[in-house]
């Protein structure tokens, strides 16, 4: 019966069934960033690890199967950027503007903020990839010596937290274009923030889809010249 | 569907060895993204079957990155002793990031695009 602790079968269901259940909850509440289905997951799953005394080495080993499909739904974010090609022809210096000063703004900002509370390395290569969606930020962080748990943790909570204060925020700054408004989203707030835009305008909702997929391979460049020079 | 599923693997896989052979930090699923935007403009057979799987992919993109988040569990020590500044630190970059990027986009706009088509300029609903 332990045995069965340590099989793929065992926690793949587990982690589906427990997912399945927070997902539930997100779209009763209408998709509300505060109730996404990885945020309420991932400590019930970590109370059963620790209930039933199961190492996290061999939680990951049997969830393998669910990993390993990140790496595909990655290459996958081409079809967005192709999909949008007329409004990148079109949109071109906009678009590489803001997608440059935006990376660039995220993770100057996420490194420079976070050594001044003085962490150390690990962490602080974790935050860097912070505006990368999270399966690229993760690759990306165990590049550059950073802890891929903390940086999927970190972007998560950019993604809740970046969605739910858009429209305050873009409102303030009365930048009325959804163009804009959905690009800039993207960029900041990533795959959460996208299916935010997605339930304000379509326009807005394929901008954040197309700054998403932009800022992931942006931040994941930037990164890579930068652990070059260091 | 079988070939659309092999065709991205094997972009990640020509990513991976690049990535490899390169020495680069840049993830090999990065570099096979490159490659199927490259594929999507050149070959257009594929491009129907692409977006099926691609969408469903990215539609339960959630679940497959539960396993990472779940090793928080053995991360206590950086969790407690950085807290703080990487919750400060989280909101501050997102906040400048969105800020940034929108007056950049709006700006460069007013500069350099054709003015916007109507549909797709207009004043937001919420």
């Amino acid at each position: 019966m332990t045995g069965l602790l340590a099989t793929s079968l065992f926690w793949l269901a587990v982690t589906l069934g427990v997912f399945e259940a927070a997902d539930t909850v997100s779209k009763r509440s209408g998709r509300h960033p505060l109730c996404h289905p990885v945020l309420w997951s991932t400590p019930v799953l970590i109370g059963l690890l620790l209930w039933t005394g199961t190492p996290y080495a061999t939680y990951r080993d049997a969830t393998f199967p669910l990993s390993f499909l990140l790496g595909p739904a990655v290459v996958g974010l081409a079809v967005p950027i192709w999909a949008e090609r007329a409004r990148i022809r079109r949109l071109a210096i906009p678009i590489a503007l803001a997608l440059t000063a935006g990376a660039v703004t995220s993770i100057v900002s996420a490194v420079g903020i976070l050594s001044l509370f003085g962490a150390p390395r690990e962490v602080l290569a974790s935050i860097a990839p912070r505006a990368a969606t999270t399966p690229v930020a993760m690759a990306v962080a165990s590049q550059l010596g950073g802890i891929p748990a903390l940086a999927a943790v970190i972007v998560l909570f950019a993604g809740v937290f970046g969605a739910m204060c858009a429209t305050p925020l873009l409102n303030l700054l009365k930048v009325r274009d959804y163009r804009a408004r959905g690009f800039a989203v993207g960029v900041a707030a990533h795959g959460i923030g996208s299916a935010r835009a997605f339930q304000v305008d379509p326009t807005a909702g394929a901008l954040a889809s197309l700054g998403m997929a932009l800022n992931a391979v942006m931040t994941a460049a930037l990164l890579s010249l930068l652990a070059i020079f260091l | 569907m079988l070939r659309a599923i092999f065709l991205l693997l094997a972009c990640q896989l020509a990513g991976e060895t690049i990535h490899r052979l390169a020495g680069l930090a840049l993830p090999g699923a990065v570099i096979g993204m490159v490659f199927l935007v490259g594929w999507l403009a050149l070959v257009p057979r594929e491009r129907p079957t692409l977006t099926a799987v691609t969408g469903w992919l990215t539609a339960h993109l959630a679940v497959m990155f539960v396993p990472a988040a779940v090793g928080l569990v053995d991360e206590g020590k950086a969790l407690s002793g950085d807290g703080v500044g990487l919750v400060v630190a989280t909101i501050c970059s997102t906040l400048l990031t969105m800020v940034v990027t929108a007056l950049v986009f709006r700006w460069a706009l007013h500069r350099f695009a054709p003015p916007a088509q109507p549909a797709e300029a207009g004043e937001p609903a919420a």
